[in-house]
């Protein structure tokens, strides 16, 4: 009797079981509705959606499409209207007065008013929390209202490169939950978010332009990188950006794979300010050491851009090819620096590298074989994004790390500013007097020839006096299902999904 | 039940030290939530002001003192990094883990009891010989390669199942639960193995005790000596095993949630401890640890049940 | 190895595995055909050959070169885990199950809040405390194991402190600290053995699960557990890359494990 009981328990476990695989399977199958795609992301959207408030590189690409400045970057590095439909600029740079665009709604339906324009520009301006939410608004002098479609906004010194900051997002006033509720004016809207699991957003049917192709878009965090292909191949995601040379060959013809760069300088960081990188001959050594080509072929089956500065390509008039060559390959060089230096024998570092991204850790291990010939030993250190955070980029406790830094917009500043010897964010504590002067000169002219001199300036001075090892702007791949077309690259870290489109819709 | 009464009192002291324990833990770890915040735009005045904003700058042990009277009184904070109520948070993933759990556990009772009385009836056949060796091999394999060739033989291959394709118990629970069998037969699989041998073993090592050679020579058949008498003591250590492959299998989940890309709390809880989210890496530990605990207890209750030797202690 | 006239086939198999490993790993300490951490674009994901017989993994380095060097790493751990398991775990144990009351009850007590901690979660901690690196995984293993080893030891001694023996030898006059290192515990052998080849392959296993979750040994050393996990990126275009760590990882833990079983129906 009991035997009989315990065998009808386990047969009808197994049934149940049986039955759950099987309507699972068929689940999955759910009607395909025509209008929605599913992007995957390696990380999740984990802080604030305040747009002001946001920092990591991976909210900020997908919370543009919720939201604008007066104006917004397009897909070629200009800067278009926006929230503002004109703008102008006077006085050399010092004032700019917008005209706000008739009818644009917030998502929650409310118009965008003046008021709330300069509600967004002076929360960004605001010191009370230690300094402003955007450095650049410092500068900021007064934002008045002029009437009820013109906002003047006065700078306390001439700035032409201003326009770039006023991509910063307009958002309504009466938000009180913007952390949690992000209302803004881009094509799409906020539906809900899942933390780990996803981001999910609409189409905005009352979009002021031209608005998105795809109604349902939802990222879907995929934690587990290496099954990527596994998970585009099965369809439960028509989209990655940034996959890996090598997942991109594994992937079949379904899918179109979409080279662009990161547009971010990748480097061998090195703090300037510890022995031996502040000897100026210890630090070029290291650049004459290693190869940028060889660490390309063979992270990325030699796709890349070379850098030579803290430059990349996509600015276009400031980038400067020819400092690739400022160091090439030369063991020799290298170990004679080296000898000049102080060290005949080599010596050992360690190399910090942020455990959260793939291609910089193996970068750093191409990197400690380059050194390994010109007798150098270097050490890598894996430490989680939080540890670099507060280790290498706040308290600079380091000796070298590898990692990318991007442009938070299109200004030159953006990616030189940093090196200025009193910056905040001059992680490497680069210190170098004509290097100052140039970068002020910079800033301080209104002329466009004579800015674009300057910033070419400080970039020599970077590469002459190897600042740091300068490698590369990563290639990336964007694998899309050919379901959907319209992918466009920005110069800047952000996915565009207004532009998407269904294939067989045009 | 005086019984009882002291395990609860032991395992609120066990909470406790876990809790202050990871709290100081988290407070000698590099990295601190506010510069987390700030990230790359951080300055050194704004991440004062943020600190004192978030009374980081108070002693440890006032923070450790706020956090569990909040805690005791319901109020679980707000995560640092979702700014979102954790409690919210943690209570839309306990279905998750918990369901995968499950799931894994009838599996493994599934697989595992069946399959233990049978090598043990026939100790010595090919068919015992066979299944020996595979128990051996699948415990030789590491949890999350067992996860990646599943998903590459059922998912890729045989496509059983969308690799990634995990729905949320709210939007389609047949699909929720559809998508977790394979993970949670990943999670399963080893734990039955060891289950099998113990419980083959234990019938063995049962099998030569006396009472089952008096039982033999009063004349009772194989089969009525093997149910009645020695499957009834070989199941004692058995069911002590399953009660700690239960409680494993709670933490365990953090492995394979994360080569399936399940968002549940083992993912929660990774991400929070990389983020220096305190609330909730605290919130979720809570969980983990009066799961187990609750487990453990249930566990020993019912062995006290079975076995009455053991309330004596 | 012969009893009851039946071979000890767990025994013998577990030995030749076990000897192919460690002759594996003895070879790799003196002798690898390349540089485990050289590297070569033009051989990058070289299939099987004369020259590298289990052909190159991402960086063109050797494979084989990196399964000998990794087989070391990941058994220096395995061993080393178990060692400060079982020494910390001894002398909690012994302690405790000896004297029992007060001292006893503390230290249980912790064992069960360490207990109810999943070992992972442990590591976990460990390893954002002490930075991550081959011996940190170590140190937070290691640690991680002492309540199971404490466990077992601690209800040996309870089951041998009332055995006359010890009886005797308190009668003889000898010290507490002799009757438990000297009498009762290599009493405690076969017992403790069979947990150590249990430990050892919970350690192996354990370090590839590290591994997985990037807090484990780390690049460019090799271990077998993060080779196989940084295959698991290119397993259909080097399935060698997977398939051999994973097969030594596997080869190791069987082995020991046949080992334990054979010991233990060897008594």
């Amino acid at each position: 009797m009991k035997r009989k009981g315990l065998k009808s328990l386990l047969m009808i476990f197994v049934l149940t079981t049986l039955a759950i695989a099987l309507t699972g399977c068929s689940g999955d199958k759910e009607a395909e509705n025509s209008s929605q795609i599913t992007i995957g992301i390696p990380q999740d959207v984990e802080e604030s959606l305040d747009p002001h408030k946001m920092v990591a590189a991976g909210t900020k690409e997908v919370l543009f499409n919720l939201f604008e400045g007066l104006v917004k970057p397009d897909s070629d590095g200009s800067l278009i209207p926006a929230v503002a439909s004109a703008y102008e600029e006077s006085e050399g740079g010092k004032v700019y007065t917008f005209t706000l665009r008739e009818g644009v709604k917030f998502h929650d339906g409310s118009l965008v008013t003046a008021e709330d324009v300069k509600f967004s520009i002076d929360k960004c301006a605001d010191t009370s929390n230690g300094g402003p939410l955007v450095e650049a608004f410092s500068n900021i002098e007064s934002v008045t209202i002029k009437d009820a479609s013109t906002v003047v906004i006065t700078l306390k010194e001439a700035d032409t490169e201003f326009l770039a900051y006023m991509t910063t997002a307009i958002i309504p006033a009466s938000n009180t939950a913007a952390d949690t509720n992000p209302i803004g004016t881009g094509p799409y809207k906020f539906v809900s978010r899942s933390p780990q699991e996803n981001f999910i957003m609409e189409k905005f049917d009352e979009y002021w332009g031209e608005g998105a192709n795809i109604e349902h878009v939802t990222f879907k965090i995929c934690a587990n990188a290496d099954s990527i292909v596994m998970d585009l191949e099965g369809g439960s995601i028509d989209m990655f950006p940034r996959v890996t040379a090598t997942q991109a060959a594994e992937l079949s013809d379904n899918f179109e794979v979409l080279e662009g760069t990161m547009n971010l300088v990748q480097a061998l960081y090195l703090n300037n300010a510890v022995a031996p990188f502040d000897d100026v001959r210890v630090r070029q050594a290291l650049c004459y050491a290693i190869s940028p080509q060889e660490i390309m072929t063979i992270i990325s089956d030699g796709k890349g851009t070379e850098l030579g500065s803290s430059m990349f390509p996509a600015f276009g008039k400031y980038f400067m090819k020819e400092l690739n060559d400022t160091y090439n390959q030369d063991t020799e060089k290298a170990k004679a620096l080296l000898a000049e230096a102080g060290y005949p024998d080599g010596f050992s570092f360690t190399i910090t590298v942020p455990s959260n991204y793939q291609p910089h850790i193996d970068t750093a291990q191409v990197l400690v074989e380059q050194f390994k010939a010109i007798g150098v030993t270097a050490e890598i250190q894996l430490i989680e994004w939080d540890s670099w955070l507060s280790d290498v980029y706040q308290n600079r406790e380091f000796q070298s790390t590898v990692v990318g830094v991007d442009a938070s917009n299109l200004t030159g500043a953006a990616l030189l500013q940093r090196f200025v010897s009193d910056s905040s964010k001059n992680f490497i504590n680069f210190n170098n007097a004509d290097y100052d002067t140039a970068l002020a000169n910079a800033i301080a002219s209104t002329d466009d020839a004579e800015k674009t001199k300057y910033y070419k300036e400080c970039q020599t001075i970077l590469s002459t006096d190897a600042a740091n090892v300068y490698i590369q702007d990563l290639p990336e791949f964007v694998a899309i299902n050919k379901k959907y077309t319209g992918y466009e690259f920005y110069p800047i870290y952000v996915q565009d999904i207004a532009k998407l489109k269904l294939a067989d819709e045009q | 039940m005086k019984y009882a009464g002291k395990k609860v009192i032991t395992m609120i002291i066990t909470l406790f030290a876990v809790t202050l324990f990871v709290f100081l833990a988290f407070h000698f770890i590099s990295g601190d939530p506010a510069t987390s915040m700030l990230g790359t735009e951080a300055t050194p005045e704004r991440v004062e002001a943020l600190r004192e904003e978030m009374g980081l700058n108070d002693p440890v042990l006032l923070q450790y003192g706020r956090w569990a009277l909040n805690f005791l009184k319901g109020d679980m904070g707000i995560s640092y990094s979702y700014r979102m109520s954790v409690s919210e948070m943690v209570a839309d993933k306990i279905p998750v883990t918990v369901t995968l759990t499950i799931l894994a556990f009838l599996m493994m009772v599934v697989i595992a009891i069946p399959l233990g009385i049978y090598t043990a009836k026939h100790v010595g056949g090919v068919i015992d010989r066979i299944i020996y060796m595979i128990n051996q091999v699948i415990m030789a394999f590491p949890p999350f390669f067992a996860g990646i060739l599943i998903t590459l033989v059922f998912g890729r291959i045989l496509k059983l199942f969308t690799p990634g394709g995990y729905v949320s118990y709210q939007k389609d629970f047949f699909g929720f639960v559809g998508y977790l069998i394979f993970p949670a037969f990943a999670i399963a699989l080893p734990k039955a193995a060891m289950a099998v041998k113990l419980l083959r073993s234990s019938v063995i090592s049962e099998s030569k005790l006396d009472y089952v050679r008096t039982a033999y020579s009063r004349g009772n058949s194989t089969k009525a000596v093997l149910y009645k008498h020695v499957l009834k003591n070989a199941l004692i250590p058995v069911i002590t095993f399953l009660g700690m492959a239960l409680a494993d299998m709670i933490a365990g989940s953090i492995i394979i949630e994360q080569v399936f890309s399940i968002p549940g709390l083992g993912r929660i809880l990774l991400t929070s401890i990389s983020n220096r989210d305190y609330p909730v890496v605290m919130a979720v530990i809570v969980c983990i640890s009066l799961l187990v605990l609750v487990v453990n207890m249930v566990v020993d209750i019912i062995y006290g049940l079975v076995d009455p030797r053991i309330s004596i202690e | 190895m012969i009893r009851n006239g039946k071979k000890n086939y767990n025994l013998i198999v577990g030995s030749i595995i076990t000897g192919f490993i460690l002759l594996l790993i003895l070879v790799g300490t003196f002798y690898t055909p390349y540089d485990p951490d050289a590297m070569d674009a033009a051989s990058k994901f070289a299939g099987v050959s004369l020259k590298h017989p289990m052909g190159c993994d991402n960086f063109g380095r050797d494979i084989f070169s990196r399964v000998l060097e990794g087989s070391r790493t990941t058994f220096i751990v395995a061993a080393g885990t178990v060692f400060i398991g079982t020494f910390f775990g001894i002398i909690m144990g012994a302690l405790t199950g000896y004297y029992g009351g007060i001292v006893d009850e503390i230290l249980m007590r912790f064992n069960d809040a360490m207990f109810a901690f999943p070992s992972i979660l442990l590591a976990l901690l460990f390893i954002s405390l002490f930075g991550s690196g081959k011996y940190q995984v170590i140190l937070a293993l290691g640690i991680a194991f002492i309540p199971s080893f404490a466990r077992i030891v601690r209800s040996e001694f309870i089951k041998c402190k009332n055995m006359d023996y010890v009886k005797n030898a308190k009668l003889q006059g000898a010290s507490n600290i002799r009757i438990m290192f000297v009498h009762i515990l290599p009493n405690t052998v076969t017992v403790l053995l069979s947990a150590i080849m249990i430990g050892f392959n919970n350690a192996v296993l354990a370090e590839a699960g590290m591994s997985f979750l990037g807090i484990g040994v780390q690049p460019p050393d090799a271990s077998l557990g993060r080779m196989l996990s940084e295959a698991q990126t290119y397993l259909f275009s080097a399935p060698t890359y997977a398939i051999f760590p994973g097969l030594i990882i596997i080869l190791m833990v069987l082995g020991f494990s046949l080992l334990g079983d054979g010991l233990k129906s060897e008594e």
